[in-house]
């Protein structure tokens, strides 16, 4: 097999280059984003007023399980996925990550996956039981059409995706960083990243297990969650809570990185504080497992589960404080220029202080019991999840929209979308609180007038009518300066760190030779050193060395030619220079394209809907169905394992 | 720097905006489920910490946006301006905003603490003792020390301690009256427990709600509850305790479709031409219905039921619209007619309603109508209890509220669960009668 071309639909899905694939992640999730965001904005049209008349119970309560279902698993985490792909090997200064035809099986299976669960709209029985999914009411007993069957499977395929994925990008961070490129000198976002990797490792067997107890007790008639066998409900309550906690990490640190990577930039100045920066991320996802029990304070734990869980949920908020803090003290004394970028950075250390703040409040138990099931925890979770992960996510965006693509956004059309999502978001989502606090409870399809909830409610609604219409410039930017956009260069902010040494985008090697790396921050030390002087160096004696990307010691910091021939971000290029040479002319081996993981990832969710059939009594054809999909599974698995990565390196 | 760089502060745009929507938000009416009402020890308490965590985190709150916005305000980009000065730490400054968070926390966990072992404390004994049991989509309130069935409206005396013994039927519910306190879940297989004393609210009516997500009507699991005088709530629980008294009013005819407000409603009219000769009828066909016919009085005596004209605030008057396919032709019922029906099966309804003192009504999966008549609100607080909603929701429940067990029993009426016409079931003067009937049931 040679080498595929690179453009074309069968390039697409054959390849296994990280950035390539962190695109597809990109687009993927960002198209999810806006269904769930359309399935959002149905939401706020039923409760813009008192009993509401648009959708039917039914159709609501599959809307807002798909809502959070969809936003969870299909547009955030695989968001975290695209920029996971596309920086960390760039990061670390590695030409791809450690398992190129699992990160694109990782790719196919959660794009097979979510397609899978949408599906079930086509059917009419979309998933209903809410994302929490909470025992007995998704047991066969209360849930007996598929709506449940597809959200059970749909979860099971993603947990695949996101742990293989995982395992890839340990290995990669652990194995390949580049020479001197020692793990404190990782750039925030591969270290947040790193964490992350650990929290999905730990996290997604717990939901495994909670969600093949369901699948077997609806397809195969065990008790783990029958209430007239005995069962306990809180055994679905703990296991979810046990990973649900830990996946609310899993969604913020990503967005944490990002902007660690963002405010720095443009302010001029290294981050505050690195290493306790790199500690509390750590600090933040061990203490992630023990606080699960604090979702769920109503149920009667007693006493004393309820005060040793309220102590290490209040525990939580120091190193997030610590970390809010340090990125003020990053901005502070700097020379902050006012990008796009860092004005949704920006935004997400001013907002997630808001969605921290009532997290606290939730912290106290007793105070809990007014707050939890009611609109003020969906106003705090919108703020640490839309405020937070929402807004970090976009300040990647805007930041690493021309690594991916060689083009800039628009400053221009992004100011519009991040004043308009700003105002959008607190218009939704503030008024949650008050909502909450009048006593207005969750997941409810309709409420009657003269509750007091009638103007909140309108507010949140024009709020998100707002948010929608802000994300289509988003939309309308990308689409826009894909191809016609300002041509970036290698390093249009002026950047520390490794991939911004590279062309825009990056040459599918990456680099033509692996740097090797002095501190923290190489190419400050290359283009800037005055703003590492007081990072830590490698030294030869006394003589701090600086090392240019291409490996070279520059010592004085003076910048030198780029690696792979394009010109440096000092004068702006006046096209996307796309003619570097190639792999084999530099003898780098590359690994073969390959579609066997597509096919592997295909016959696994057709095996898994194969399930469907048994709940329709056709059980023959279930099991031909399931069997057949095995065998190509299998078969697929096999062709892929027995055949090279890459040519044998000579 | 290749990009123009307009000194922005978006943040102290925010904050101008949040503190204005604050104060819309605050000026926006009155919350008459507000949590912030404290009516009970419980929301005391509550309210303590309440205090607490809003003082500091609004302190936290402002002090953190306000560093932020002086650190963008000042360190703006400037033209001209030298390269920053380029500090990655300074251990001190990280050692102080551990410790002060840390010392917030401290605070904030003490009376946490103690509020978590009073309010979890064991309820005194001689407490009254009110067991919730939660169904898909209704509330169901016995009361062991008096003997009383009722569904969907919870009598509590002022000043007296109420231990709340919460269990579920089916799926998870959480039982939660945000004037009165925190929720507690209803879980399968176990017991919770939760107790309060509604104290300083004098006599008042206040909205529950069902705060876990239970399924198609989760929305539409509502009660109220009542907080009456210690002597009220003893006549109440002696009436609630007695059979069904209401057929002494048998000669009454209602005009169903055509009553629009509760308190109309809940007192049937008296129409020319409903003969005595029903009533005998009644009396004849219908011995189950035990009342004797010597009781003359159409009212009972006492303090039966939270009267309409007490209740202060509109939140509690449910305004759910009906909804327009349940047309209703015009015919009077008559009670007596109704109670025949309702004692003989027609229509079922003793498959799933009790109703004490009929014998043929024995059922337990629907609410227990003996005093339903008695009642404000229809479908767990989502309808007013009169005659027009009550023969709508006869005539075609599943239409009403989704999801519900209770069957399409209408002729003619399309009934979703099926997804087909009814040809069998009751027709308008069937349901007219029974609605009469069952209205009368004080």
């Amino acid at each position: 097999m040679a080498y595929g071309s690179n453009t074309g639909l069968w390039s697409w899905l054959t390849t296994v280059d990280h950035k390539r694939i962190g695109t597809l992640y990109l687009f993927t999730a960002l198209t999810f984003f806006m269904m769930g965001g359309f399935e959002a904005e149905l939401i706020r049209a039923q409760l813009q007023h008192p009993n509401g008349r648009l959708l039917g119970a039914e159709v609501y309560n599959q809307m807002f399980t798909m809502h959070g279902t969809t936003m969870v698993f299909l547009a955030i985490m695989p968001l975290s996925a695209a920029f996971f792909n596309f920086l960390i090997p760039l990061q670390i200064g590695a030409r791809d990550v450690a398992f190129p035809r699992l990160n694109a099986f990782s790719y196919w299976v959660y794009l097979f996956g979510g397609i899978f669960m949408n599906l079930s709209w086509f059917v009419g029985q979309a998933p209903n039981g809410g994302w929490f999914g909470y025992a007995p009411l998704t047991t066969m007993a209360y849930s007996p059409l598929l709506n449940i069957d597809f959200w059970v499977l749909g979860l099971q395929i993603l947990g695949v995706s996101s742990l293989a994925a995982a395992f890839n990008f340990i290995t990669t961070i652990i194995n390949m960083r580049a020479p001197g490129m020692n793990l404190m000198r990782m750039p925030m976002f591969t270290w947040m990243s790193f964490v992350v990797q650990f929290l999905l490792v730990l996290a997604f067997p717990v939901i495994t297990i909670a969600l093949v107890f369901l699948q077997f007790d609806r397809f195969f008639g065990t008790n783990f969650y029958t209430i007239a066998a005995g069962a306990d409900p809180l055994l679905w309550q703990h296991l979810f809570w046990i990973f649900g906690h830990p996946e609310v990490y899993i969604l913020i640190l990503p967005a944490f990185g990002l902007v660690s990577e963002v405010l720095p930039t443009f302010s001029r100045k290294p981050l505050f504080g690195y290493p306790v920066m790199v500690y509390s991320g750590m600090l933040i996802a061990f203490l992630g497992f023990g606080v699960w029990a604090h979702h769920m304070f109503a149920v009667g734990m007693g006493p004393i589960a309820d005060t040793m869980f309220s102590l290490a949920t209040m525990l939580i908020a120091i190193p997030t404080g610590v970390k809010i803090f340090n990125w003020i003290f990053t901005m502070w004394g700097g020379n902050i220029n006012f990008t796009v970028s860092m004005k949704f950075a920006i935004a997400l250390v001013g907002l997630f202080t808001i969605g921290g703040i009532s997290g606290v409040m939730h912290a106290s138990p007793t105070a809990d019991l007014q707050q939890t099931d009611s609109y003020f925890i969906v106003a705090h979770f919108h703020y640490v999840l839309f405020g937070g992960s929402m807004m970090g996510i976009f300040a990647g965006i805007y930041y690493y929209f021309p690594k991916f693509s060689g083009r800039m956004l628009s400053e221009k059309i992004g100011n519009w979308h991040f004043w308009l999502s700003f105002v959008g978001m607190n218009l939704t989502f503030f008024p949650m609180h008050f909502s909450g606090l009048a006593g207005m409870p969750r997941r409810i399809y309709q409420y009657d007038a003269n509750q007091g909830w009638d103007t909140y409610n309108a507010m949140s609604s024009y709020g998100a009518y707002l948010l929608g219409f802000a994300t289509l410039f988003l939309v309308y930017n990308m689409l826009k300066s894909w191809h016609g956009g300002a041509v970036a260069g290698n390093d249009p902010w002026g950047a520390p760190s490794l991939e911004w040494s590279i062309p825009s985008p990056p040459p599918d090697y990456n680099f033509a030779e692996i740097p090797r790396v002095s501190s923290r921050y190489p190419l400050w030390d290359v283009k800037s050193p005055e703003l590492t002087t007081d990072v830590p160096h490698t030294r030869e004696g006394e003589k701090r060395i600086d090392v240019d990307a291409a490996g070279q010691h520059v010592g004085g910091g003076k910048a030198i030619g780029n690696p792979a021939g394009a010109s440096s971000g000092a004068s702006r290029p006046t096209h996307v220079e796309r003619n570097h040479k190639t792999a084999e002319e530099l003898g780098i081996p590359m690994p073969y394209p390959t579609i066997k993981p597509l096919f592997v990832a295909l016959f696994m969710v057709t095996m898994f809907s194969g399930m469907l059939l048994i709940h329709k009594d056709k059980l023959g054809l279930a099991l031909a169905v399931i069997i057949t999909s095995a065998m190509l599974m299998t078969g697929f698995l096999y062709a892929w394992l027995l055949s090279p990565l890459e040519p044998e390196h000579h | 720097m290749p990009f123009p760089t307009r000194p922005r502060v978006p943040v102290r745009a925010a904050l101008t905006a949040l503190l204005l929507l604050a104060a819309v938000a605050a000026c926006s009416g009155a919350a008459p489920n507000s949590i912030f009402h404290r009516h009970s020890d419980f929301n005391r308490e509550i309210d303590v910490l309440w205090k607490l965590l809003i003082g500091l985190g609004t302190a936290v709150f402002i002090f953190v946006e306000g560093l932020l916005i002086v650190t963008l305000v000042k360190f703006r980009k400037r033209e001209g301006q030298a390269e920053p000065e380029h500090v990655h730490g300074n251990t001190t400054l990280e050692i102080l905003w551990t410790i002060i968070p840390a010392v917030i926390l401290i605070v904030i966990s003490i009376p946490t603490i103690r509020s978590i072992f009073n309010t979890q404390a064991r309820a005194s004994a001689d407490a009254l003792q009110v067991e919730v049991i939660g169904h898909q989509w209704w509330w169901e309130f016995k009361y062991p020390q008096y003997g009383v069935v009722t569904a969907n409206e919870l009598y509590l005396p002022i000043g007296r301690k109420v231990n709340f013994t919460l269990h579920t039927n089916d799926v998870l519910h959480s039982f939660w009256i945000p004037q009165l306190g925190g929720k507690r879940d209803l879980i399968s297989n176990r017991t919770n427990y939760l107790w309060f004393t509604p104290d300083s609210v004098g006599s008042a009516a206040f909205n529950g709600f069902c705060a876990e997500y239970c399924g198609a009507s989760h929305a539409n699991m509502r009660f109220r509850t009542f907080t009456v005088t210690p002597a009220e709530f003893a006549e109440w629980t002696v009436h609630q305790a007695g059979a069904a008294v209401g057929t002494t009013v048998a000669t009454a005819t209602v005009a169903t479709p055509t009553l629009a407000t509760p308190a109309d409603s809940n007192r049937p009219k008296h129409v020319p031409g409903g003969g005595k000769g029903d009533s005998a009828q009644v009396a004849m066909n219908a011995p189950a219905v035990t009342t004797p016919a010597t009781a003359p009085a159409a009212t009972p005596a006492g303090f039966t039921g939270y009267p309409i004209s007490r209740v202060a605030t509109s939140n509690v008057i449910p305004t759910t619209p009906l909804p327009a396919e349940i047309a209703f032709t015009d015919p009077y019922g008559n009670p007596a007619r109704g109670a025949t029906l309702f004692a003989q099966g027609q229509g079922g309804c003793i498959g799933c309603h009790a109703i004490k003192g009929v014998p043929s009504a024995m059922g337990n999966i629907g609410p227990n109508l003996t005093h339903v008549g008695s009642r404000l609100t229809l479908a767990a607080g989502l309808y007013a209890m009169d005659a027009k909603h009550l023969a709508r929701w006869i005539k075609n429940a599943p239409v009403m509220k989704p999801g519900v067990i209770m069957p399409t029993l209408g002729v003619g009426q399309y009934n979703p669960v099926t997804k087909s016409k009814m040809t069998v079931g009751l027709d308008d003067q069937q349901i007219a009668d029974i609605v009469a009937y069952l209205l009368t049931l004080k």
